[in-house]
């Protein structure tokens, strides 16, 4: 037998294809080839390496084969529900740099540092400074009001009767069509950016904004692009008779996500903003030293090589 | 834009071109990366190839707008024409000398 090919190593994100949605079919591996087969027997290969995660739907069947590959190439499996609502997650094996988790825990428990991380996310979705002398409630509080504004002019803005944000996860089919829409799209910015926040070594529960959620740091990244991508695109396909809107919807995002090149600037952005918390970055040496060293990877920071 | 080509090549490397590009035909592999990638695929394709032959073309600053390398014995084979890089098409017999 000759010698086995190269390991496999992670891309980077800013590579990728955003997000990729599969239902009903069993996920495997063939000839070391992420593969899904569908009831008829057909096999679709799916670039798995090139994709910034994987949105499992309702049916999907996934093989320990094909877990291990999506975990060796770094992509993210989210496990969503019907259109969108989020059950569970895994795939990509997040926290491997201690340094970078030292450093933005250091960065959440330090009020000052915390506050102003906070106001750059604030300067980054507003595009303007935020108010002198708040705390991280009241900029809270300011942030809220705004929303509701911001959404209430986009629904104008498409001719969609709006309401308020508001859903039932035990009752998906009550929500109306906006916020059905609103759901699929946030959707896959969360399954994005918790994809970035992982690759750039950063630990997704550890919030600024947000906090006590297992992804609240995934919600104050996605909130900064919120507005700008996935927001608009809810509401256009929501002000418009479409047959299946949650297709409709992710499909639109995709397509937004490319226009305002989202994955190539997501991680850099992460980076700027946490550099404003103004605490030294650690140095790495000494911090992730390991027994033995480890190869040099072609993905982000925060993939195993 | 890159596309790469495998002919005669063993299953687990059209496997492992199938992690990140799209079999668009049988060995036909097409996608969208960068230098650094690119570099890494066909090293993945060097080592796996065996007795397979395989060609690469991406999308460069080059007049033609293209580049492309080849690996492995193919009657095609590429040629220096006055500065461009042309494919020259050998004779069978000396294909079979080649090695095919």
């Amino acid at each position: 037998m000759s010698q086995p090919l190269p390991p496999l190593k992670p891309l980077p994100i800013k590579e990728r294809l955003s997000v990729l949605f599969v239902e009903r079919c069993q996920l495997d591996v063939l000839d070391g080839a992420f593969v899904a087969v569908d009831a008829t027997g057909v096999r679709t290969h799916i670039p798995v390496g090139g994709v910034a995660c994987l949105m499992l739907e309702p049916g999907v069947r996934v093989s320990h084969a094909a877990c291990k590959l999506a975990a060796q190439v770094g992509t993210l499996l989210v496990w969503v529900g019907e259109a969108g609502v989020r059950l569970y997650s895994a795939g990509q094996p997040g926290g491997a740099r201690a340094d970078r988790l030292l450093y933005q825990a250091r960065l959440a428990l330090d009020e000052d540092a915390r506050l102003k991380v906070v106001r750059e996310m604030y300067r980054r979705r507003f595009g303007e400074e935020p108010p002198q002398k708040r705390s991280v409630e009241q900029l809270r509080g300011i942030e809220g009001a705004r929303v509701r504004a911001m959404y209430q002019q986009l629904a104008q803005q498409y001719g969609v009767k709006w309401q308020a944000r508001n859903y039932d996860r035990e009752d998906w089919d009550q929500a109306d069509i906006p916020n059905r829409c609103l759901s699929a799209a946030t959707a896959c910015l969360y399954g994005v950016t918790e994809a970035a926040v992982l690759a750039a070594g950063y630990a997704p529960a550890i919030g600024f904004i947000h906090s006590g959620k297992p992804l609240s740091f995934v919600y104050d990244v996605a909130d900064v692009y919120k507005f700008e991508t996935v927001v608009p695109v809810a509401f256009a396909v929501a002000g418009k008779p479409v047959h299946n809107v949650e297709r409709e919807v992710r499909q639109r995002c995709r397509d937004m996500f490319r226009k305002t090149r989202l994955l190539e600037r997501i991680i850099p952005d992460i980076e700027t903003m946490l550099d404003a918390g103004g605490l030294d970055r650690p140095e790495a040496q000494g911090v992730v030293d390991a027994a033995f060293p480890e190869d040099e990877g072609l993905g982000d920071v925060g993939h195993r090589a | 834009m890159l596309v790469i080509v495998l002919e005669n090549a063993p299953p687990r490397l059209r496997g492992r071109m199938a992690i990140w590009l799209l079999e668009i035909r049988a060995g036909v592999y097409v996608g969208a990366y960068n230098r650094k990638i690119r570099d890494y695929l066909w090293q993945q394709v060097e080592e796996g190839l065996e007795d397979g032959n395989a060609v690469m073309a991406w999308q460069a600053a080059a007049e033609a707008g293209f580049d492309f390398v080849t690996l492995g014995a193919n009657r095609r084979v590429p040629a220096e024409f006055d500065g461009a890089k042309l494919v020259s098409f050998l004779p069978p017999a000396v294909s079979e000398e080649a090695g095919e």
